[in-house]
């Protein structure tokens, strides 16, 4: 299902073992039009996001620079490992539906 | 013509003018105004929000519109910091951003994940 194609940035990761740590994030990132609670706005969407990017985010959520009390709690928990893993896993998302 | 016949007509007339003008002055955004007013936006994240200069900027096509007001609105009042984007996004209205958002959500790109 899920093709190895080579990623053009140097990101690259495990999307088969990002698939389980993703378990976590559908709870609100897999559920259409979920809404942060305050302020109010649907959380979002991930498949088919630049790895770069959210290799970025979660770091800055780890680090505390960006700030949201569930993703700064979600984050803390991730190696570099798992990071690179989980995007990889979103990322194959937008592969295989184009 | 009797007064209920004028009267609905007049509710009718109503309805369908409300209908066409609301994506022009809805609270929503306009689309059609997002792409005028996106020319700067998409010298980085491109025309449609899936073509990033580079892989560090997010793709925007297909994101909820909701998220990307949000975004644009702590990028504006710097609850969510980068330079560069602090810099685009202070010189934009509720307005501007509403249309933007409009745009951009519109397009075809992200997806939500799967649960399986």
């Amino acid at each position: 299902m899920i093709a190895f194609a080579p990623l053009d940035s140097s990101a690259q990761g495990d999307p088969e073992r990002g698939k389980v740590v993703a378990y976590t994030c559908t709870g609100c990132h897999g559920i259409p039009f979920y809404k942060n609670i305050y302020p109010t706005y649907s959380v979002p969407k991930l498949g088919g996001q630049n790895q770069e990017y959210l290799i970025s985010a979660l770091k800055a959520y780890r680090e505390g620079t960006r700030r949201h009390a569930t993703m700064q709690a979600q984050a803390a928990t991730l190696s570099d490992q798992d990071i690179l893993d989980v995007t990889a896993y979103f990322v194959s998302i937008g592969e295989n539906e184009s | 013509m009797n007064r209920l016949t004028l009267l609905t007509g007049i509710i009718v007339a109503s309805i369908i003018s409300l209908t066409l003008s609301s994506p022009v002055h809805a609270a929503g955004g306009d689309y059609r105004r997002g792409l005028e007013k996106s020319q700067v936006c998409q010298s980085c994240h491109g025309r449609t929000g899936n073509e990033s200069l580079q892989p560090s900027y997010p793709r925007l096509a297909g994101q909820h519109k909701d998220y990307l007001v949000h975004a644009l609105k702590s990028y504006r009042d710097g609850s969510r910091q980068n330079a560069v984007m602090a810099g685009f996004a202070g010189s934009l209205s509720d307005q501007d951003i509403a249309d933007l958002a409009a745009w951009y959500s519109r397009q075809k790109g992200l997806q939500d994940l799967k649960v399986d």
